[in-house]
C-alpha cells in the first residue's frame, strides 16, 4: 500500500463517464444512491470528445462548405473560402459546451467526479491512479462503462501519419491526399467529410462493398455521392504495409485482382473497428468473467458474474452504440436500486451520417424473410415527396418491413436527407407493435418528409396515393 | 458417509411446484428408504413425499408453508456409504429441470450471500426478470408493468390486436383470471408460511386467511367456466321407484362382493347411453378454430367433496366398464381423493361430469360446468312424493336432476332431449340391460 492512500467507501461507483457511465450515474443518483464517477480522460467519453459529437460538427461544416461552394439550388451562385482552423475551433466549442453540460449535470445530481484510472484489487474494491498519486475505493455496487478504443493494425501502427479517428478529428489542416483503411461507418463518414473539404480520398475495404452491413440499395446512393467527389473505392483489398517519408506516407495493398499496389498520401486513417477496454481493469481480481472478443458476460440486468458489479455499453455484447450504452446504464442503475428493470428492447436504431444519411431499425428485408413466413415491404422514394423535392433532396427512400400475417412492423430503413431523424418514429412504431395499418392511418403533417413514412406503409398495404405501383 | 441433497421431485406431469405443508421428520431423525418425510401440497392434491434413501436427516432447507419448484433442495440427508445411483439420477433430473426453468445464473446468485456483506438483495432477482421484447407483443410500458407485478409476461394471453398484451391483461392475470398459473406471483405470495392475520377494530373482528393452493385452483377454474360458457340449467325430476327396488335387491350381492353400490354407476351408464344419442354434450369447443371437438370416448368426472375443497376424479372409459367396476372405481377415487392421495392425472381429462348434492340433502341447484367440458349433470336427493300412476295416486321415489350446459354449443331442446334419455333409463332400469 502506498503511504498516504486513503480508503473511501461509496454506495455506487461508476467507472467511465461516457454516454453509458454518466447516464447510469445520474439515474442511480435520482434513485437516491450516493454516486461517485471516475474517468481517466474527460467527462462525456469518446462520444462527446472524440466520436459522435465532434464528427457530426465536422460533417455539418463540410455540408455547409459544399453548399456554399456549389449550391444544389439553381440560381444561387457563390464562392466559398475555407478556414479549417476556425472550423476546428468551432468544433471544439461544441465539444466544450456538451462536456460542460455533463459537468453541471454531475454537480446538479450531487455526483462526485474523480479524474483517474481505476482497476480492481478485490471484488468490492478498486484502486484509482491519478496525478496526485492514488486512492482506494470500496463500493457496494459498481457499474463498469469503460467503452472501447480504435483497433490498431499490426501492419499499420498508429503514428504521425497513421491516424485513428481520434487524431483525424483533431487535424488542423485538410490533407491533400487521404487514405481510409476500412470502409465501415466511421471510415465512410470521415472519408466523405474530408473529400467534401477537398481531400483526394481513397477507401481500402476488405469486403465486397463499403458499409457492408447495410442494404445494397442504400449504399449505392452513398457511393454515387462519393463518386461525385472523386473518392476511389478499392473493395476486397487488403492493406499490407506502410512506408513513411518525411512529407508523405506510402501504403502498399493487395487489390481485388491480387496485385500489389502502392499509393502515396499525406495521412492514412485506419477505421477497422473498435475493441472493448476490458484488458487493464484487473477484472480477474474481482471475479468478473470475460467472454468472446474481450466482452464482459452479463445477465439481462447487466449484472456480471460478480453480483455487485454491472457492465454496460461497448464492453458487453451487442452493437457498440452510445444510445445502447445509455439505455443499459439506466437498466443497471435501476437494478441496483432494486427495481425489476431489464434490457428489454425490440430494436435499436443505427444511423450513419454519410451523404445521404442512412438509418436502420429492427430487421432488414433479408433478415425478416428468414424469421417470418412472409413479409410485406413498403418502399417509398424521396422523389415522390413534395417536401423532399422542394429541398432539392430527392435521392433516397424509406422502406418498411412487416410480418405479412399480422401486419406488425418488424424493421425499417431510411436513406436520404434527414434519415437520422426520420428513423425515430419507426423505432417507436416497432416498440409499440404498430401495424402498417396503424402507421397508414396516422395523419402525418403536410408537407414534410415524415409523410413518406405514412406513404411507405400504404405501399406495404397496396394502396399508396402518391405513387403508382402497377 | 455421503450427503444427499434431496430436491423437490416432479409431482406429476406438468406440475412444477408444491408447498411443503408439513414436515414429518426433523433433523437427527433416522429414516428408511420410502419413509414419508413431508406432506407436499399442490393445486391438485396433497401427497406424502417418500425418501429415496436411508440415512439421518441432517438439515431441513425449507420451512413449512414454503412453495418450492421442482429441483429446489428441500433437505439434506446423511447417507451411510455412497448415495444409491438411482436416487442420485432422480435428484439430478429434478435439478436439471430446475436449471432449465430458472433465470440466468448470475441473477440467481443474488439469492446467496453476496461478497459485499450488506448488499441488498434486489427484489428483481426472480424468473420474471428477463427480456420479453421478442417473445410477446406488448409495448415497453406494459412489459415494464408486468415486471413490476412480478409476472412473466410470456404466460399472459393478450386480448389486444393480434394478441397484443394490454395493461388490463396483466391486471387480470394478477387477479387470477387466466388459466395459466402465475408462477412468479405465487412464488412471492407464498414463500412466507401461511399465517392468519387477525385485525380488531372495536367490535368488528376480521381475519385474513391465505387461500390454500387447491382453493386458488378451484377459484380460477370456476371463474373461467362462469365467464366463458353461458350456462343454462334445466331442472327435472324422475320417478326412480324401480331403481330403488333394484338397488335394494342388489345390496346383499354387493355386500358379498365387498362393493358399496350407490346410484352413481346407474347414472353414469344412463348418461353414457344418452350421450350416444346426443354426442354434442360429450365435446369441447375450440374457440380459436371455431370447431366442436366431439369426444368418442367417455371419461366421466365425479365431483367429490373433500376437507380441502372440491376435486373431480375421473372414471376413464366408463362405457367399457361394467357397473361393478364403475362402483369400485368411484369408491376408490373418492377414498383416495379425500385422503389427498390421488395422482394429478387421475383428476384430468374428463369429458363430462356428474355432481351429487343429494348426499348432502339438496334437491335442485345450478352446477358450474367443469370447463372446458360443455355439460354437467347435478343429482339431488331422492324423496318420496305423491305421483299419479295409471290414473291413481301412488308414492313415487323422485330423484331431482339439474343439467347445466354451455349454450354456445347446446340449445335448450337438445339439452332436454338428453335429459329425457337419462330419465327414461333411470325410470326403467331394465332398459339399461340394452346399454351394457
Amino acid at each position: 500500500m502506498v503511504v498516504g492512500e486513503m480508503l473511501e467507501e461509496v454506495e455506487v461507483l461508476v467507472i467511465g463517464a461516457g454516454p453509458g457511465g454518466y447516464v447510469a450515474a445520474i439515474r442511480a443518483a435520482q434513485l437516491g444512491k450516493s454516486v461517485t464517477i471516475v474517468d481517466k480522460a474527460e467527462l462525456g467519453g469518446v462520444c462527446l470528445n472524440r466520436g459522435c459529437i465532434p464528427s457530426k460538427a465536422l460533417i455539418s461544416a463540410a455540408h455547409q462548405y459544399e453548399a456554399a461552394r456549389e449550391s444544389a439550388f439553381p440560381g444561387i451562385e457563390s464562392t466559398a473560402k475555407l478556414d479549417y482552423k476556425k472550423v476546428q475551433e468551432w468544433k471544439q466549442s461544441v465539444v466544450n459546451k456538451m462536456t460542460g453540460g455533463v459537468q453541471s449535470l454531475m454537480k446538479g445530481n450531487k455526483i462526485t467526479v474523480i479524474d483517474g484510472e481505476a482497476f480492481f484489487t478485490k471484488p468490492d474494491e478498486v484502486r484509482i491512479m491519478h496525478e496526485n498519486g492514488g486512492q482506494r475505493i470500496k463500493f457496494q455496487h459498481c457499474i463498469l462503462a469503460t467503452g472501447s478504443r480504435p483497433i490498431e493494425l499490426k501492419s499499420l501502427p498508429f503514428g504521425k501519419r497513421v491516424l485513428s479517428s481520434t487524431e483525424a478529428l483533431e487535424l488542423d489542416e485538410i490533407p491533400e491526399r487521404l487514405i481510409v483503411v476500412g470502409g465501415g461507418y466511421i471510415g465512410a463518414e470521415l472519408g466523405q467529410t474530408f473529400a467534401k473539404f477537398g481531400s483526394k480520398v481513397t477507401i481500402i475495404e476488405g469486403l465486397d462493398s463499403i458499409l457492408a452491413a447495410f442494404d445494397k440499395q442504400m449504399v449505392r446512393l452513398v457511393e454515387k455521392n462519393l463518386k461525385k467527389y472523386d473518392v476511389q473505392i478499392e473493395t476486397k483489398a487488403m492493406a499490407k504495409s506502410v512506408e513513411e517519408t518525411e512529407n508523405s506516407i506510402k501504403l502498399t495493398y493487395t487489390n481485388q485482382a491480387g496485385e500489389d499496389k502502392t499509393i502515396e498520401a499525406d495521412y492514412i486513417l485506419v477505421t477497422v473497428g473498435r475493441r472493448p477496454n476490458t484488458d487493464e481493469l484487473g477484472l480477474q481480481d474481482a471475479g468478473i468473467e470475460v467472454g468472446e472478443k474481450g466482452l464482459i458476460k452479463v445477465d439481462a440486468q447487466c449484472r456480471t458474474t460478480n453480483p455487485n458489479v454491472y457492465a454496460i455499453g461497448d464492453i458487453v455484447p451487442g452493437a457498440a452504440l452510445a444510445h445502447k450504452a445509455s439505455y443499459e446504464g439506466k437498466v443497471a442503475a435501476e437494478a441496483i436500486a432494486g427495481m425489476p428493470s431489464v434490457v428489454d428492447y425490440r430494436c435499436i436504431p443505427a444511423v450513419v451520417f454519410s451523404d445521404p444519411e442512412m438509418a436502420t431499425v429492427g430487421l432488414s428485408e433479408d433478415e425478416a424473410k428468414k424469421e417470418y413466413k412472409s413479409v410485406s415491404v413498403g418502399r417509398f422514394p424521396y422523389a415522390a415527396n413534395g417536401r423532399a423535392t422542394a429541398l432539392n433532396a430527392t435521392d433516397g427512400f424509406i422502406k418498411l418491413i412487416a410480418d405479412k400475417e399480422t401486419g406488425v412492423l418488424v424493421g425499417a430503413q431510411v436513406v436520404g436527407y434527414e434519415a437520422s431523424n426520420l428513423i425515430a418514429e419507426l423505432g417507436l412504431a416497432i416498440e409499440m407493435s404498430a401495424t402498417l395499418e396503424d402507421i397508414a392511418l396516422t395523419i402525418h403533417a403536410h408537407p414534410t418528409l415524415g409523410e413518406m413514412v405514412m406513404e411507405a406503409a400504404e405501399v406495404g398495404l397496396g394502396s399508396p396515393i402518391h405513387i403508382v405501383t402497377r | 458417509m455421503a450427503l444427499f441433497e434431496l430436491p423437490l421431485p416432479e409431482l406429476g406431469e406438468g406440475l412444477h411446484e408444491g408447498r411443503i405443508s408439513k414436515w414429518l421428520v426433523k433433523p437427527g431423525d433416522k429414516i428408511e428408504e420410502d419413509d414419508a418425510i413431508a406432506e407436499v401440497e399442490n393445486d391438485k392434491s396433497l401427497v406424502e413425499l417418500p425418501s429415496p434413501v436411508s440415512g439421518t436427516v441432517k438439515e431441513l432447507k425449507v420451512s413449512e408453508g414454503t412453495t418450492s419448484v421442482v429441483g429446489d433442495i428441500l433437505m439434506i440427508i446423511e447417507v451411510e456409504g455412497d448415495v444409491p445411483a438411482a436416487a442420485q439420477a432422480q435428484a439430478d433430473a429434478a435439478k436439471a429441470e430446475h436449471d432449465a426453468n430458472s433465470a440466468p445464473a448470475p441473477a440467481a446468485q443474488t439469492q446467496q450471500p453476496a461478497p459485499s456483506a450488506d448488499a441488498p438483495t434486489p427484489a428483481a432477482a426472480n424468473a420474471s426478470v428477463k427480456s420479453s421484447a421478442h417473445d410477446v407483443l406488448a409495448t415497453p410500458g406494459v412489459r415494464k408493468y408486468a415486471r413490476e407485478q412480478g409476472i412473466d409476461i410470456t404466460n399472459v394471453t393478450g386480448t389486444g390486436n393480434h394478441g397484443k398484451i394490454t395493461k388490463e391483461d396483466i391486471d387480470k392475470f394478477v387477479a387470477g383470471g387466466d388459466q395459466t398459473v402465475p408462477a412468479a406471483a405465487t412464488d412471492t405470495a407464498e414463500t412466507a408460511a401461511p399465517t392468519r392475520v387477525t385485525q380488531v377494530s372495536g367490535e368488528e373482528v376480521e381475519e385474513r386467511v391465505p387461500l390454500p393452493m387447491i382453493r386458488q385452483a378451484i377459484a380460477r377454474a370456476m371463474v373461467k367456466s362462469a365467464y366463458t360458457a353461458p350456462h343454462v340449467t334445466l331442472i327435472d325430476e324422475v320417478d326412480v321407484t324401480e331403481l330403488v327396488k333394484l338397488r335394494k335387491e342388489i345390496k346383499p350381492l354387493a355386500a358379498e362382493r365387498g362393493t358399496k353400490i350407490t346410484y352413481l354407476p346407474f347414472i353414469v351408464k344412463a348418461m353414457i347411453a344418452a350421450l350416444r344419442q346426443s354426442p354434442q354434450l360429450n365435446s369441447t369447443l375450440d374457440e380459436e378454430k371455431q370447431e366442436l371437438v366431439l369426444k368418442h370416448y367417455y371419461h366421466i368426472g365425479i365431483a367429490t367433496d373433500t376437507d380441502r375443497g372440491l376435486i373431480v376424479p375421473v372414471v376413464r372409459h366408463a362405457d367399457k366398464k361394467n357397473m361393478w367396476a364403475i362402483a369400485d372405481e368411484i369408491n376408490d377415487l373418492a377414498t383416495r381423493g379425500r385422503a389427498g392421495k390421488l395422482a394429478p392425472n387421475e383428476m384430468r381429462g374428463s369429458t363430462i361430469s356428474i355432481t351429487n348434492i343429494g348426499s348432502a340433502g339438496g334437491l335442485y341447484f345450478t352446477p358450474i360446468i367443469n370447463y372446458p367440458e360443455v355439460a354437467i349433470l347435478g343429482v339431488g336427493r331422492i324423496t318420496e312424493k305423491p305421483v299419479i300412476r295409471d290414473g291413481e295416486f301412488a308414492v313415487g321415489q323422485m330423484m331431482s336432476l339439474s343439467l347445466s350446459f354451455d349454450h354456445r354449443v347446446i340449445d335448450g331442446a337438445l339439452g332436454q332431449r338428453f335429459m329425457n334419455d337419462i330419465k327414461r333409463l333411470l325410470e326403467n332400469p331394465r332398459l339399461l340391460l340394452l346399454e351394457v
